[in-house]
């Protein structure tokens, strides 16, 4: 009797101990997105806010989610001077619209400048639990090019590259002047 | 590392119930080789009180195979292995003890799947705390182990993690690449326990608490699963269990007296 007792605890303890494998830690740096910041034209040393910027990718209906905790449309649009959009870990070129006073209702403010990155990509270990990200690098050559034709003229005056290699998402990796 | 807390947690509590048992055993033992003695041995009393009991000590090699290992084949696809063990009878209480194994084992997770195949070999010592009565050959024992393997890892296909699926998931990746000429070594504090079930057959178990000390991480890839050590955390522990049915062979005897306990 005790020897079957202690077989059943032997074996409670046994798959007490099975469970599945922690999670992928959200601080766990993993594929990272293109850090985009905003300067003033005038004073390039200064940042500068944009206005109600919607950036809406190629083949989507629906823009990128800047602000999670609003609702309707307003959820697309921000007022920042930085902005984080991810790149196609499948492919090599992503072509976005940036949308600038996007649900204006004078349409003369509504500006969109549409423009395809071009970059090189690479697969990376990091965890059991996370698995493998994608870096990115942007293409010395033409890292990103406008799409023709823009009707209502560039917004963005001048875009620099400022980092090629995309590996993390605490630092810029291009600057846009407007 | 909650995980291994909660195994050596487990273990813990496991060898509390082993020591209860070990105890009762003595115990009963104890009565039973007290009743025979006054039953069977009564006319031959004087000799045994001028002298004392002699006692043999068997002494020799035993090997065997580990059922866990070799059964698991058989419902786990994912599973082959076999495992040889074996241990040499040095003093009383000293046992040279060795494993020799192969794994082929293919770990699936969330995010990876991939396949670790190789051999490895253990070997070390067992000390025998266990008082055996006459001719009792049982053992509890605790020992140490160095262990090394030689393996090879193949990742089946594993998954991109993105945080932000704007363009939606991605499907796992199914490139296969062989990450082959990998070794990992590491230390084990084994205890076990062998019991003889019949002339010369022992049945055991063990378990294994295991650190790393050595691991050749293929480039960007990591050892997920070493054959003989079991899968891998974040830190060096691991750990590890067996089921062996053993045959000792006998080579040599070797008297011990005895000394009287009481009258």
């Amino acid at each position: 009797m005790k020897k079957i007792i202690a077989f059943v605890l032997l074996f409670a303890f046994g798959f007490s101990s099975c469970e599945k494998d922690d999670i992928c830690d959200a601080n766990t740096p993993t594929t990272p997105r293109l850090v985009i910041s905003f300067y003033d034209i005038n004073i390039p040393s200064v940042k500068k806010k944009v206005t109600r910027l919607k950036v809406i990718g190629e083949g989507q209906t629906e823009g990128i989610v800047f602000n999670k905790t609003a609702i309707d449309e307003t959820k697309y649009l921000t007022s920042g001077d930085s902005i984080s959009i991810p790149l196609k870990p499948d492919a090599d070129t992503v072509t976005y619209s940036f949308i600038l006073n996007s649900g204006s209702t004078d349409a003369t403010f509504i500006n969109t400048d549409a423009i395809k990155f071009n970059y090189t990509r690479q697969n990376a270990y990091v965890s059991r639990a996370c698995g493998f990200k994608t870096i990115f690098k942007l293409n010395t050559q033409a890292p990103f090019e406008r799409q023709l034709p823009d009707a209502d003229g560039p917004w963005m005056q001048v875009i620099e590259v400022k980092n090629a290699n995309i590996e993390r998402e605490n630092e810029t990796h291009l600057k846009v002047y407007f | 590392m909650k995980h291994i807390l909660k195994y050596i947690f487990s273990i813990c509590l496991l060898f509390s119930v082993f020591l209860a048992q070990a105890q009762d055993t003595t115990v009963t033992k104890e009565i039973i080789q007290e009743k025979t003695k006054s039953e069977t041995k009564k006319p031959a009393v004087k000799e045994i009180l001028k002298d004392s009991i002699p006692k043999t000590d068997r002494y020799g090699l035993r090997v065997g195979v580990d059922l866990y290992k070799l059964t698991r084949g058989f419902y786990d696809k994912d599973y082959k292995g076999i495992e040889v063990v074996g241990d040499f009878r040095l003093t009383k209480k000293y046992y040279l003890a060795a494993e020799l194994g192969f794994e082929d084992k293919t770990t699936d997770d969330t995010r990876l799947n991939s396949t670790a195949t190789g051999t490895y070999i253990k070997a070390g010592f067992d000390y025998n705390m266990y008082e055996n009565w006459l001719d009792m050959e049982n053992l509890i024992t605790i020992g140490l182990r160095g262990g090394f393997s030689t393996f090879s890892q193949d990742l089946n296909s594993y998954k991109i993690y993105n945080p932000n699926p704007y363009f939606g998931e991605l499907p796992a990746i199914t490139e296969g690449q062989k990450y082959s000429g990998l070794s990992a070594g590491w230390l084990e504090v084994t205890a076990g326990l062998k019991a003889k079930v019949f002339n010369n057959v022992f049945v055991g178990f063990g378990v294994q608490l295991k650190l790393l000390v050595m691991n050749s991480k293929p480039s960007g890839f990591d050892n997920l699963y070493i054959p003989g050590f079991n899968k891998t955390y974040d830190g060096s522990f691991g750990i590890g269990f067996n089921y062996t049915v053993s045959y000792f062979i006998p080579l040599y005897k070797k008297k011990v007296i005895i000394p009287e306990i009481k009258k």
